[in-house]
């Protein structure tokens, strides 16, 4: 493979690749620690708190790195503040390249399920997808809902000053069950529509190597495409292969991310029955 | 005027900050300088705690006793007579052979909350030796007048009135009984639940049904050279 051909077209910008490593690093990391908590009854949850330094550790380690999560979610909306484009706002906010939901999201998610059954060609994707924009909008949505519970619950003294004590209560189930959607959606879902599937076998590299192939692409987002190529813009975002080496340490930390999840998930679900809620 | 003006701000921003950065005084801190020594003081006088309390958590014979269920009706006679007995001293007063019973076989379900799985609380850690008293029986340690210093301060030092007010054995959220007993938590539990179930009723089928259909799509040759699988627009 000749390595200055440029086969790949740039998806990611190497801030944005950073933004989802520290997610990624940053959840497995909750999920753990809060698994550990949550199953202590078991030795699965035990062991698992062991990784962290015990139970107490664990929600030591669940709380600093909680606000670091949330350190992150403040600074990713400062960066989205200065990405957008003041002078043209409304195009800025509602255009092709923007993750804000479009009447067309919802036109594309109906062809695409037609599609699914054969009835309707699929849709022209642009440079988002629906699923894509949904997975995004799922982190703002999760982070304020697990992060506000989350501190309640941490500063349980501070909390009561502000209501009653009998909020803790809300704010653990609440916290509990918003913490298991987002496990379950990431370790199912998102590990399966960004991984797993056919198109994507064995794993979509698009957010380690910042690339996507260009054929692929113009097949599944044939829109974005057509769209650079009218603006003249295509030849400017093309980029080559990275190394081998690159490569294969993307794969290592892609797949030992998906084994993390799974480990946690499946252990979970084995162990649901033997913990009291 | 413009000087008056600027003190009067000055002194209105030192009087905001002053009021933000000494925080007001906790009441349980009053009472218990140290929750250490507290909570020694108080063990002290309550005697020694039978082996089964004290014993590890998996081996205690807590949760999960058999042949201890609600049935049709909500309580059998004996545990009716103790719920009718909330302003007692002795809450277990004139109960047929309660010597020889444990707490948890007439309530499971309040041996089953966090404190007890998790912090590996025992029963009379909080509610006291016998005779145990009512929680609204006026110089119980339970009462709500006091039970913050006297009881959630043993370990969560600072803990005010409204701290006290969590509920140590919340009822089961799921529960049609609970919208009654703690409508906030049966409402939130629900509505979060209906979030969770919304998004895995709509995106688990969908995610499904999107990998089988790209095992099923053909694959595109272009000048006899196979291209990735097309997952879109082939067929």
């Amino acid at each position: 493979m000749n390595p200055t051909v440029k086969t790949r077209i740039k998806r990611f910008t190497p801030l944005q690749r950073v933004f989802h490593l520290f997610l990624m690093l940053t959840f497995l990391i909750q999920s753990a620690t809060g698994l550990a908590r949550m199953f202590v009854e078991t030795s699965w949850g035990r062991n698992l708190g062991y990784l962290f330094g015990g139970y107490e550790a664990s929600r030591t380690v669940h709380i600093y790195v909680g606000i670091i999560m949330l350190c992150g979610l403040a600074l990713h909306i400062f960066y989205i503040l200065f990405k957008i484009n003041w002078r043209n706002f409304m195009s800025s906010l509602y255009g092709p390249d923007s993750l804000l939901f479009r009447f067309k999201d919802v036109r594309d998610l109906f062809q695409h399920v037609a599609w699914f059954f054969g009835l309707k060609k699929a849709p022209e994707f642009d440079r988002w997808g629906y699923w894509e924009k949904f997975d995004y909008w799922a982190v703002f949505w999760g982070m304020i809902i697990l992060g506000v519970t989350g501190l309640l619950l941490a500063y349980q003294m501070a909390a009561s000053r502000i209501m009653p004590g009998w909020g803790l209560n809300v704010a653990l189930w609440v916290h509990r069950i918003e913490a298991i959607l987002a496990m379950a959606h990431v370790f199912l879902i998102h590990f399966f529509v960004g991984h797993l599937r056919r198109h994507n076998f064995p794993m979509d590299r698009a957010m380690f190597e910042g690339s996507v192939s260009l054929d692929a692409t113009r097949h599944e987002r044939p829109a974005w495409i057509a769209r650079l190529e009218q603006s003249g813009e295509l030849d400017g975002v093309l980029v080559s292969e990275a190394m081998t080496a690159q490569r294969a340490i993307h794969y290592v930390i892609g797949f030992a991310a998906i084994a993390a999840g799974l480990y946690l998930f499946i252990g979970a679900l084995m162990n649901v029955p033997y913990i009291s809620w | 005027m413009d000087r008056i003006r600027s003190f009067q701000l000055w002194l209105a921003g030192v009087l905001l900050a002053g009021l933000i950065l000494s925080g007001s005084t906790v009441s349980a801190q009053e009472e218990v300088a140290s929750a250490v020594r507290r909570y020694k003081a108080y063990e002290a006088s309550t005697g020694y705690y039978e082996e089964y309390e004290v014993l590890p958590r998996r081996q205690r014979p807590l949760i999960g006793v058999p042949n201890i269920r609600a049935g049709i009706f909500p309580y059998s006679p004996t545990v009716a007579k103790v719920r009718s007995r909330a302003h007692l001293a002795d809450s277990h007063q004139g109960i047929r052979f309660y010597k020889g019973r444990q707490c948890a076989d007439c309530h499971p379900a309040a041996a089953t909350d966090i404190h007890t799985t998790r912090a590996n609380l025992t029963c009379r850690q909080c509610h006291g030796d016998e005779p145990i008293a009512s929680i609204n029986y006026y110089w119980s340690p339970m009462n709500p007048i006091r039970r913050h210093a006297y009881v959630c301060a043993k370990c969560h030092e600072g803990a005010s009135a409204s701290y006290a007010a969590y509920v140590v054995h919340p009822p089961n959220p799921a529960m049609a009984s609970t919208f009654k007993e703690f409508p906030v938590l049966a409402y939130s539990f629900w509505i979060m639940v209906a979030i969770a179930v919304g998004t895995f009723v709509l995106f688990l089928p969908h995610t499904i049904l999107w990998g089988i259909r790209e095992i099923f799509i053909k694959k595109k040759t272009k000048e006899n050279k196979t291209i990735e699988p097309d997952s879109q627009n082939a067929d």
